[in-house]
């Protein structure tokens, strides 16, 4: 049967003392990477969304507005 | 068949279908990424060479393996690109190209802090280490190429040449620790005996990273292409559609 | 599929096989570079001249390694199984070094026949077992076989 490798909190933290600083870098690593690739996607679609939108507006006040000569 | 497959290089189609499909990889990712890391994390003992330093197995080796799969999907997007010049193709092709970087970055990086602790350097120019340098510097070059050329044709054709060519290198990173004597090990053979070497606790929480950390892949390969299908059609009308149905953020 | 896309697929694969033949001809000839260290047998067999920085690597042989008292030295025996280099090195060793480990040293070969390491790395092997699973196989006297990494 699986069993919890640590007791405490503080001694997962540690990951048994040596190799804290290693095995930790290497998951913040990992979290960052998949918080970019999920993140970065969304600003830029709505970023897309901002600028289509400002266009539209821009093009439908062109529409309207008479043609001064 | 025909039918099919000209329907599948439809943007819009696609981009309709994936957006059904979105949640359920979500969904999916949550879960195996959740079992996956508990399990890395808190549940498999330690190793009795390298003790706690085998959790960095974890990230490392899905992270590693799916990489690999970055170029070969490339060529094959490059190749329909050249002969059927099917629209999506390019799409996704350049979509690949930066999410290929990241996971060989990542591969690297997590391989290099791997080895400061337990060969005792965090490089060495072995065929290993050296042809995923290669790997990443190409993702990089077929970044570079797509941004360089100006004509979107153009960029398409050149790229898919650079894909089809630097996906070469990928046998050559899968066999380099066969082919010659490298400080990485080779390959690990698992064993479904829980009294042998790599026995099931050690593969099966690999495992699930594995599927984890490839479903949050196409996760991140569809959103891409759709912010891409979306540039790219953005003067046709369902996408002005779209955007008007939008809420302003 | 139309005769065009047939001959364009045609011309990809064509160039594609075209380069992979010549990337893994080109590979192969430098094979010899492309190796990370030599192994004991091309040592013993003379492909290494003395003074010239290289790397060799192997097994610790069981039993070999001695720390010298007054000074940060030590000295093991370093062997695929066929042959044997004696390697002396004065500094820090790697966590995982110790008998039967594959390592890989850099230096140089002295006049004497023995290497003068300036750095010793570990090679870690392809066996990934928890410490009671090693235990048990060890007790069952089926200790897997030795790495294979170092004997390529």
């Amino acid at each position: 049967m699986p069993t919890l490798q640590f007791s405490s909190l503080s001694e997962f933290l540690q990951m048994g003392g040596v190799y804290t600083f290693h095995i930790w870098t290497v998951y913040l690593l990992f979290a960052i990477f998949i918080g970019y690739n999920l993140i970065q996607p969304r600003m830029a679609r709505q970023q897309f969304i901002r600028e289509q939108k400002r266009r539209a507006a821009r093009d439908a006040e062109l529409a309207t507005k008479p043609r001064e000569s | 068949m025909w039918l099919w497959f000209s329907k599948l290089g439809s943007p819009r189609w696609f981009y309709e279908l994936s957006s059904k499909w979105l949640p359920w990889l979500y969904a999916a990712m949550i879960v195996l990424m959740a079992i996956g890391l508990f399990w890395a994390l808190l549940i498999v003992p330690e190793d009795y060479q390298q003790g706690q330093t085998i959790r960095i197995m974890y990230v490392h080796v899905p992270v590693a393996s799916i990489s690999l799969a970055c170029f070969p999907l490339m060529a094959v997007a490059g190749t329909i690109t050249l002969v059927w010049k099917m629209k999506l193709a390019d799409m996704v092709a350049k979509s690949v190209a930066p999410i290929g970087a990241w996971f060989t970055g990542l591969a690297l990086a997590s391989g290099a802090i791997w080895g400061d602790q337990i060969w005792g350097t965090w490089w060495a120019w072995d065929a290993r280490l050296t042809s995923l340098l290669i790997q990443f510097f190409l993702f990089i070059g077929v970044i570079a190429l797509r941004s360089a050329i100006e004509s979107q044709d153009a960029a398409a054709k050149a790229c898919a040449v650079l894909a089809i060519v630097g996906a070469i290198n990928v046998p050559i990173i899968k066999y380099s620790v066969e082919w010659w004597n490298t400080l990485h090990q080779p390959a690990s053979s698992f064993s479904i005996d829980p009294v042998a070497p790599n026995p099931p606790e050690v593969w099966v929480p690999l495992l699930i990273m594995i599927s984890a950390v490839y479903v949050f892949f196409v996760i991140a390969l569809i959103l891409r292409t759709r912010n891409e299908i979306l540039q790219r059609e953005r003067r046709s009308q369902w996408v002005i559609d779209l955007v008007s149905k939008e809420k302003s953020v | 599929m139309k005769p065009h896309r047939r001959k364009k697929l045609g011309i990809i694969i064509f160039i594609a096989a075209g380069l992979s033949t010549a990337i893994g001809l080109s590979l192969y000839a430098l094979s010899n570079n492309i190796d990370l260290f030599f192994t004991p047998t091309q040592v013993a067999a003379g492909e290494v001249t003395p003074g010239q920085r290289i790397r060799v690597g192997g097994m610790v042989k069981e039993g070999s390694v001695e720390h010298s008292q007054e000074i940060l030295e030590v000295s093991f025996v370093t062997t695929d199984y066929n042959h044997d280099v004696l390697i002396k090195y004065a500094g820090i060793l790697p966590d995982l070094f110790r008998e039967g480990q594959g390592i890989v040293a850099e230096g140089a070969m002295s006049a004497d026949g023995t290497f003068v390491a300036s750095r010793v790395l570990a090679k870690h092997d392809e066996n990934y077992m928890s410490v009671e699973v090693k235990a048990a196989l060890d007790a069952a006297g089926t200790t897997p076989g030795m790495p294979q990494g170092v004997l390529q």
